[in-house]
């Protein structure tokens, strides 16, 4: 199995060539495959455990401010800037959170599976090969002086991270703290992708569509270009998340986001004096209602009935007074359960036979529902769950801008939404907790170092589904806010919304 | 699975016509009579063969409904061919195609492939809008033209097939730039094309296998 060679490598090792491509532009261009292959080639075997994908990495932050478009990146630039993505940086502390809210409320076994996968080294460890890293970086950052410049800029913001994410974390409190603390060997452990997202932070240049995008090329490169066993493509979220045309939908929510951005912008600026007044306080309202931190208060307990979450989500669906339903979202989560449901009497009827032989031959067990067939189900879950939750935001933001008289206000829908996303990342985190007291009910006999990297790829791929979703979620502020100002100016400003008259064509 | 390029399509159109349908039939091979609205945009996706190299289709079935237009014009970006589809059944579907082809050449690159379909080809009795007619629209607005039917399966692929060789032609010529992906192209994964060299001799001109093809 690939996962033996690959996941408990090293830890520190990375650091450094790591840091090193923050600061000079990494070879990510598919022709110069051979030189990334050295620093990357170790976390390529396991695509299972591939972090939240990354915003390309656009050349330094000097450049890329000094030279927005750059022909070899061929993206469109976002024409928004920065301020429109000012959420993104927002919903990875939150994910941080939703992950909590999944490791944190229990299992505690498996967090242990999870830790040790980590590979977490001892702090001397650490001090040692930190200091190592930054002496080899050391040149190139004392020029940079943003906090991502060091090894202990990571630590920094992560513990940054922490600080905002107390505030809104879902199931909170020390379960949180304690996490985030391994969340943080995490980072250092697989270096690159942590490493990029923190800096992601700072330089918020892409769509999240492009970054999925981008994610799910890597994938595809990643399978053409390897003898892969076929079974190995159904555990890549990415591919997984673009079959089940989450990627399309999110591309088209952003659409709509982006055209109601601009037309809010220019409905701002044709107004003055009170009006103007009025309505950005309207609008300050509705954006509160779109910060999730406030929801999470209400704390509630797990929910374990499997009607539970198709009657809130149903529910929430009405009180939204959109035509959509989320029929396809239930049935996804249903198909989920049942195909655990059906996975965990399996095994006890099983155990007796082959105990003894599970040693040896635990990576060809033929077992119906090996560890690997229910860590590619659980991705692929994770993925369908993720694309339809995404699909039920785009259907809705069709919705609110199609819609001609509307019964709820906008901030009445914005408060909905938002309950409906803490709704749909707890969904997604107790379902990746089924998944993984299945592997670890399934695996009891395999080895940690097998086991661990399965465990560890469902949780993260669920926080990353659960920062999508949150992604996803601010794009509808804008359709919002636009849907906002239609209701309030009925008549007089009509001409102004942008929106053509019908009988135009 | 791993494909050379791939176009955004959009098909667009008024309602009923069986946009939906087409792209069911294309991607599905399947025909369902009875749809229900599409909300904003619903999407298919599928591989095709094109001169030997595998060209995936990424088709955006927009709502055809006059209330959805002001939302549905926003997906129009980014496409690299459009089907423009009417009801040979049903005359006014045919005749609002003027306003479509304003909208798509709008909202999208100007070198968008546009493929003019008569859809429905099976309700030969029914029929409203000639063949003729439908040629002559084509040629004056320089658009490709085909006359399907979703039901029968008849000149679907080929519709679908065309358009993507039309595009492709487009591409040899070195109309797109591929690389920008307003103009809805997108290079596949682990290709790392050169600039396209002009057109070569082998090429055929596309238009020529569309409308005489097939059964309708």
């Amino acid at each position: 199995m690939s996962y033996k060679d690959g996941i408990e490598t090293p830890v520190i090792t990375e650091a450094a060539p790591i840091l090193e491509d923050g600061n000079c532009e990494p070879a990510k261009n598919s022709d110069s495959v051979d030189q990334s292959a050295k620093p990357e080639s170790k976390s390529e075997p396991i695509p299972s455990t591939r972090k939240r994908p990354e915003a390309k990495p656009s050349s330094d932050l000097e450049t890329s401010e000094v030279l927005p478009v750059e022909e070899t990146v061929s993206k469109d630039v976002p024409q928004t800037g920065w301020g429109y993505w000012g959420s993104w940086g927002k919903s990875l502390l939150s994910s941080a959170s939703a992950t909590v809210a999944t490791v944190g409320q229990g299992i505690s076994n498996v967090i242990e599976k999870a830790e040790t996968s980590l590979g977490i080294p001892s702090p001397s460890e650490i001090s040692t090969e930190v200091k190592c890293a930054a002496g080899e970086t050391n040149a190139k950052e004392s020029e940079n002086s943003s906090p991502i410049a060091g090894p202990f800029g990571v630590f920094s913001t992560i513990s940054t991270a922490v600080q905002s994410t107390g505030k809104s974390v879902i199931t909170g409190g020390l379960d949180a703290l304690e996490f985030i603390g391994k969340k943080t060997m995490d980072v250092i452990a697989e270096g690159d992708p942590g490493f990029k997202r923190t800096k992601d932070l700072m330089n918020r240049n892409a769509t999240l569509s492009q970054v999925l995008r981008e994610a799910k090329e890597k994938e595809e490169l990643w399978t053409s270009s390897e003898i892969t066993m076929e079974t190995d493509k159904k555990t890549h979220y990415g591919l997984l998340f673009d079959e089940f045309q989450g990627l399309s939908h999110l591309e088209a929510l952003e659409m709509l986001s982006r055209e109601s951005e601009i037309k809010v912008k220019s409905i701002l600026n044709s107004l003055s004096g009170e009006e103007l007044e009025t309505l950005k306080l309207e609008l300050e309202e509705l954006k509160e209602a779109f910060s999730l931190g406030e929801l999470c208060e209400e704390e509630e307990e797990e929910k374990e009935g499997d009607e539970d979450f198709t009657k809130e989500i149903t529910e929430l669906f009405s009180q939204l007074h959109v035509s959509s339903k989320p029929e396809k979202l239930a049935r996804a989560r249903n198909t989920a359960y049942e195909w655990i449901r059906t996975s965990l009497t399996k095994p006890l009827a099983e155990k007796g036979g082959g105990e003894e032989q599970l040693e040896a031959e635990n990576t060809e067990q033929a077992n119906k529902n090996s560890i690997e067939d229910i860590h590619a189900f659980a991705i692929r879950s994770l993925a369908e769950m993720t694309a339809c939750s995404i699909e039920l935001f785009h259907k809705t933001a069709a919705l609110v801008l199609h819609g001609r008289k509307q019964e709820v206000t906008a901030i009445e829908r914005s408060r909905t939404l938002s309950q409906m996303t803490v709704v749909l990342c707890k969904e997604l985190s107790s379902l990746s907790k089924k998944f993984t007291s299945c592997l670890t009910t399934e695996g009891v006999k395999e080895k940690a170092d097998v086991l661990n990297p399965l465990i560890t790829a469902v949780f993260l791929e669920a926080s990353n589904s659960a920062s999508y979703i949150q992604d996803a979620f601010q794009l509808l502020l804008p359709v919002l806010e636009i849907s906002l100002i239609e209701n309030k100016t009925e008549s007089p400003r009509h001409e102004l919304q942008g929106e053509k008259p019908l009988s135009e064509h | 699975m791993t494909y050379a390029y791939l176009f955004k399509y959009i098909i667009i159109g008024d309602t009923g016509v069986g946009k939906s349908c087409l792209l069911l039939q294309f991607t599905d091979k399947r025909f369902q009579p009875v749809h229900d609205l599409t909300i904003g945009v619903e999407f298919g996706a599928r591989m095709v063969n094109i001169d030997g190299k595998q060209i995936k289709l990424q088709i955006w079935d927009t709502a055809g409904q006059e209330s959805f237009r002001s939302i549905t014009r926003s997906y129009y970006r980014g496409a690299a061919g459009a089907l423009l589809v009417y009801d040979i059944t049903r005359r006014e579907t045919f005749n609002h195609l003027t306003s479509w082809l304003e909208d798509a050449r709008q909202h999208s690159s100007s070198n968008m492939v546009i493929m003019l379909i008569g859809n429905k080809s099976d309700l030969e009795s029914r029929r409203d809008v000639k063949r003729e007619e439908g040629e002559a629209f084509a040629r004056e607005h320089g658009l490709i033209f085909m006359e399907t039917s979703a039901k029968t399966a008849c000149n679907v692929e080929e519709a679908f097939i065309n358009t993507a060789k039309e595009i492709y032609r487009k591409i040899q010529q070195g109309l797109f730039d591929v690389h920008n992906e307003a103009n809805g192209i997108k290079i596949g994964p682990q290709q790392s094309i050169s600039t396209p060299v002009g057109s070569s001799t082998s090429q055929r001109n596309s238009r020529d296998i569309g409308s005489n093809s097939g059964c309708c």
